[in-house]
């Protein structure tokens, strides 16, 4: 290249990437400039209520990591308006994930969100501090119910965000003999059509459930046998999803499967013939939570992040978004007074609202302290077996070819070689 | 002459093989106008213009944009302007850095001997032959390990904490990205013609002089190249950036990653239809060059 | 000093590769350490790291499990061979498939008009450069059951009336495979392509002057004089095969585990980076070995170089 015109093409890269750095870089708030009367608006026309109280807060940005698919947008650009802090959000799909990445340090993380049963672990490897009242008042939006759990008596640690279950999708459309309990999964026409997340303890409960067993059990007999159990069952999974299980569903690649409530919700929305069956085992239940990192580097602004979320006016988003069973009052009060059909739609699905029968029968995973290794182990090897009897004849055929390409590669090294030798002796 | 050149076999071979490289672009491309949000099937484009969305179902049936609402669905997502932004950024700082070290290293190798030449070759051999995944986790273990070490010494906290970041993630593209620009401007050097060199000074130049006037400007398109590749590898590095990155230095590819998670729009699409474009119109321009070179 | 510095050619050296040099023992060598040191560590029940001296990693990959007083069957768990083993037949026929379709590819732009041949490079170059996911996903959106592929074929059968049921490409192994082929493709054209254009055309001349057809000066001219560009290409395609998970991930549907996914796992979801950093050394060890056999015998081009 001549010199001018590499000069010029840099010249043209340095200015495009400045231009676009100082655009979008840097972590600016979003979206839309403020309407006259002061009042904030996101991009999608919702217009942001006042924090209530309002916290003062000094630093500039909030790093939060948290699931997939878990908050309405209007949510995060709302905060991020009022309060003019850049909110920075790294998502994962499982709990493992994420202890993994908090616990190997180096990350900048200020909240997490685990879900219950990871909590007893983090708070023992003394991960997170211990959030102060004080700066909570909207904490009494909480139902008494979802409070002082067993795995952190009087929530020194954590707060709720939303719960749900662990139950069977299935599109009635396709599937002819409807499973109504877990141990039906297991059946031979459901093989290669099921989509399941991809959770650990999730899957080998469900395993432990259809011998009879505790999901939290720590024998290690139990769990061998649960092990050969779900070696039968993981072949027929088609799919391991914790991202969005529900695509799978709607898309027709997974006719049936276990999901979560929310994506269970927003698949019967989008094709009213999936519907979620609690099992006769009883599903799992489960709650996340918001818990603070010891090393949080910016808790002023995650407790105004906290309070604002919590507030009624707030929080009921999720109800129209992101559909799981609510645990704040304010908000699904708030819901139902403004905006009664979303709640309607809330109240009256047995997804997000699920008989009392189905949560009685239900059962919550748990720490299971120094087993956690052996529920790992079986998950690895489990999922480490091949899937479904796959490509054998192809197979044979690439290799024959293989055979023969290589044949062809060491015949044409062969005479290279013996030209290069030839050209060397003459 | 050749006489295979025009053979059938060979020229319906190679169109198939085009067709197949090209394919999945395409649909990939086409799918960005989809109308359907839920963007498994293509539903045919948004058809009318106006001021407002309107949407039916999971069905798009008139926006501001018409066929292109995806495309200004993307134009405002601070997120993605924000990654590319970071893309950039690192692409740029760790291709200069690394250009810079890594032509200084070839010189080295190439013309000088010292005691620790085998092994510095050697190291840089290795990131080229082994998978990123495990340079990745490597250098993940070595951040987590050294930064609890170097917080809890010196009793960092709060924003000075040292964590991963943009800074950690354009260290290690840098660490990828020399060897490549080391080898490039190796294989300049080794077809160099010491004569220039040798002439200029005999005609009184110094050291510094000659490199300036007559070696740099011979090995001059090494070190683009080397630049170009470092650049090219920086941008679209995805494994060694999902394991160093920390909140707030998102690129792009682990963007799309991450919205691939999500429920996938065509969004995404459109977003894959911008990179291709933008890729095109780079690649056009270098072709541009080129032929400028050539009449030259 | 500096006059010192100016005689002494060796110190001028080791100063100019210096940055360098930091960087490769900063950034490459003490983590490749670190990995070993932790690989011989012991997992605590929490998911850190023990720092002792044992060879359980490695036992275990190998499969042979130090506590198997828990009710199991057999002491032997060939599991993470069998990963090994199908990682690198995966690898095995990605890089075959992909020099089958490069090879007419490359050597029909090696062949082709100078004035063209650049188009025809670039033509190439757009996908390479092209986002890895966002080509992973392409495939994403071709093989599921309502996706382009099954419609295509759909709406042939319906002309043919044929009956018809969508065939189920996505998140098997064979789309897995599909994938890779695709990722790597471009790796091996321009390597090919960068020793086909190098041989000369006189060789031609002379091999047609000799009477040779157009067999036999494939088979005795282009395919040796090419060897060191399939052997570049070889080595850019293999190895990164076996170290990629994400293909795996999104067209696998997290069931087709390689050994990229099992270091990844290892680290994201089983707690367990003592496993998987040995895991993580095979692998590199593995590699080493490949490598330097193929560059022992073949030379390490600049074909690598050109890619």
């Amino acid at each position: 290249m001549s010199k001018s015109n590499t000069m010029k093409l840099l010249a043209l890269f340095a200015i495009a990437s400045m231009v676009l750095t100082a655009c979008g870089g840097g972590g600016e708030p979003a979206a839309t400039e403020p309407v006259a009367g002061g009042a904030k608006v996101t991009s999608s026309g919702f217009e942001c209520p006042e924090p209530n109280p309002r916290m003062e807060v000094t630093s500039k940005e909030l790093n939060i990591f948290v699931w997939t698919e878990y908050f309405p947008q209007d949510m995060l650009d709302c905060f991020e308006l009022v309060y003019g802090i850049a909110l920075n959000r790294d998502e994962y799909s499982s709990n493992e994930e994420m202890y993994a990445k908090v616990s190997a340090g180096g990350s900048a993380y200020d909240l997490v969100q685990p879900t219950d049963y990871i909590i007893g672990l983090m708070i023992r490897q003394n991960l997170l501090q211990e959030l102060d009242r004080s700066k909570l008042p909207n904490i009494g939006n909480f139902d008494e119910g979802w409070m002082n759990q067993d795995f952190d008596p009087g929530n020194k640690y954590s707060v709720p965000y939303l719960g749900g279950t662990d139950a069977i999708v299935v599109n009635t459309d396709t599937v002819e003999n409807i499973p109504q309990s877990w141990a039906d999964l297991w059946k031979p026409e459901y093989a290669g059509r099921m989509v399941f997340i991809d959770d650990s303890r999730a899957v080998i409960g469900l395993t432990l459930l259809t011998l009879g067993y505790d999901v939290n059990t720590t024998d290690p007999a139990q769990l061998e046998e649960a092990k050969a159990k779900l070696a039968e069952l993981v072949p027929n999974i088609k799919v391991f999803d914790s991202d969005s299980p529900k695509t799978a569903l709607i898309a027709g690649d997974a006719d049936l499967g276990m999901v979560w409530t929310g994506e269970a919700f927003i698949a019967n929305q989008e094709n009213p013939a999936i519907q979620y069956i609690y099992p006769t085992e009883g599903p799992i239940l489960w709650q996340d939570n918001w818990v603070m990192l010891a090393d949080a580097a910016h808790a002023d602004a995650a407790y105004a992040w906290l309070n604002y979320t919590m507030q009624g006016d707030v929080f009921w988003l999720t109800i129209r978004d992101f559909q799981y069973t609510n645990p704040n009052t304010a908000a699904l009060e708030y819901a139902k007074a403004n905006y009664p059909d979303v709640y309607n739609a809330y109240a009256d699905s047995s997804i997000t609202n699920p008989p009392a029968e189905a949560v009685a029968n239900g059962h919550g995973i748990k720490d299971v302290g120094d087993a956690t290794p052996l529920y790992d182990d079986i998950w690895v090897e489990v999922k480490g077996q091949q899937a479904s009897a796959d490509s054998g004849p192809p197979q044979f055929g690439i290799l024959a070819l293989g055979i023969v390409v290589i044949g062809l590669v060491a015949w044409a090294v062969y005479r290279w070689r013996q030209n290069k030798a030839n050209a060397i002796n003459k | 002459m050749n006489p295979h050149r025009r053979h059938p076999f060979i020229l319906s071979s190679a169109m198939l093989v085009y067709v197949f490289l090209y394919a999945p672009i395409l649909v990939l491309i086409l799918f960005s106008f989809n109308a359907s949000r839920a963007n498994i099937t293509f539903e045919g484009f948004v058809p009318k213009f106006t001021d407002r969305v309107v949407m039916d179902g999971s069905l798009v049936k008139s926006s501001p944009c018409g066929p292109f609402h995806w495309f200004c669905e993307l134009s405002k997502n601070q997120d993605v302007l924000e990654a590319a932004g970071n893309t950039l950024t690192i692409a740029f700082t760790s291709t200069i850095i690394s250009t810079i070290i890594g032509t200084m290293a070839a010189l080295a190798l190439q013309r000088y001997t010292f005691r620790l030449k085998p092994f510095s070759q050697l190291s840089l051999y290795i990131p080229i032959v082994i998978p990123e995944i495990v340079m990745g986790i490597g250098i993940l273990t070595l951040f987590s390990q050294l930064f609890g070490l170097l917080n809890n010494a010196l009793g960092l906290a709060g924003d000075s904490r040292l964590s991963l970041g943009l800074g950690t993630v354009i260290v290690s593209h840098i660490a990828f990205s020399v060897p490549f620009v080391t080898l490039v401007v190796q294989a300049r050097l080794q077809g160099f013609d010491k004569s220039y060199e040798e002439a200029a000074m005999d005609l009184g130049a110094n050291e510094w002089t000659t490199f300036r006037r007559v070696t740099f400007p011979m090995i001059l398109p090494g070190v683009l190249s080397g630049g170009l590749l470092a650049f090219t590898l920086s941008l679209d590095d995805f494994v060694i950036t999902f394991f160093t990155n920390g909140p707030g230095s998102t690129t792009l590819p682990i963007y799309v990653y991450g919205l691939l998670r999500r429920i996938i729009t065509p969004q995404v699409n459109a977003l894959s239809t911008v990179w291709i474009l933008a890729v095109f119109t780079a690649v056009l321009l270098l072709q541009w060059i080129q032929t400028r070179e050539q009449k030259l | 000093m500096l006059q010192r510095l100016r005689e002494n050619k060796p110190a001028q050296g080791t100063l100019l590769a210096a940055p360098t040099l930091l960087w490769m023992i900063g950034l490459l060598i003490i983590p490749l350490l670190l990995t070993s040191v932790i690989s011989f560590g012991r997992r605590s029940p929490d998911g850190d790291v023990i720092f002792t001296f044992t060879l359980d990693n490695y036992t275990r990959l190998l499969g042979y499990s130090t506590d198997c007083d828990i009710g199991q069957a057999s002491c032997f768990n060939p599991l993470y061979m069998q990963i090994l083993w199908r990682s690198l037949t995966l690898a095995f026929n990605t890089t075959v498939l992909v020099i089958a379709l490069a090879y007419p590819l490359a050597y029909f732009i090696a062949r082709a008009h100078p004035k063209r041949r650049n188009t025809f490079l670039f033509l190439v170059l757009i996908p390479l450069w092209t986002n890895f996911v966002i080509r992973v996903y392409a495939w994403m959106m071709l093989l599921r059951t309502q996706g382009v592929i099954n419609l295509i074929l759909g709406w042939l059968a319906g002309l043919f009336n044929v009956p018809f049921a969508p065939l189920e490409m996505l998140y098997t192994p064979g789309a897995v495979l599909v994938g890779m082929v695709y990722e790597f493709l471009p790796f091996m054209i321009l390597p090919i392509y960068t020793s086909l254009e190098k041989i000369d055309n006189s060789l031609y001349e002379a091999a047609a002057d000799l009477g040779a057809n157009a067999i036999k000066t494939l088979w005795r001219v282009t395919l040796p004089l090419s060897m060191p560009g399939v052997v570049a290409g070889t080595i850019l395609v293999f190895i990164p095969v076996m170290g990629t998970f994400i293909v795996s991930d999104i067209l696998g549907g997290r069931q087709v585990i390689l050994v990229g996914n099992l270091i990844q796992r290892q680290f994201l979801d089983a707690r367990d980076p003592t496993f998987g950093s040995a895991a993580s050394l095979i692998l590199m060890i593995m590699t080493l070995i490949v490598t330097y056999f193929y560059t022992r015998k073949f030379g390490f081009g600049e074909e690598i170089v050109a890619a």
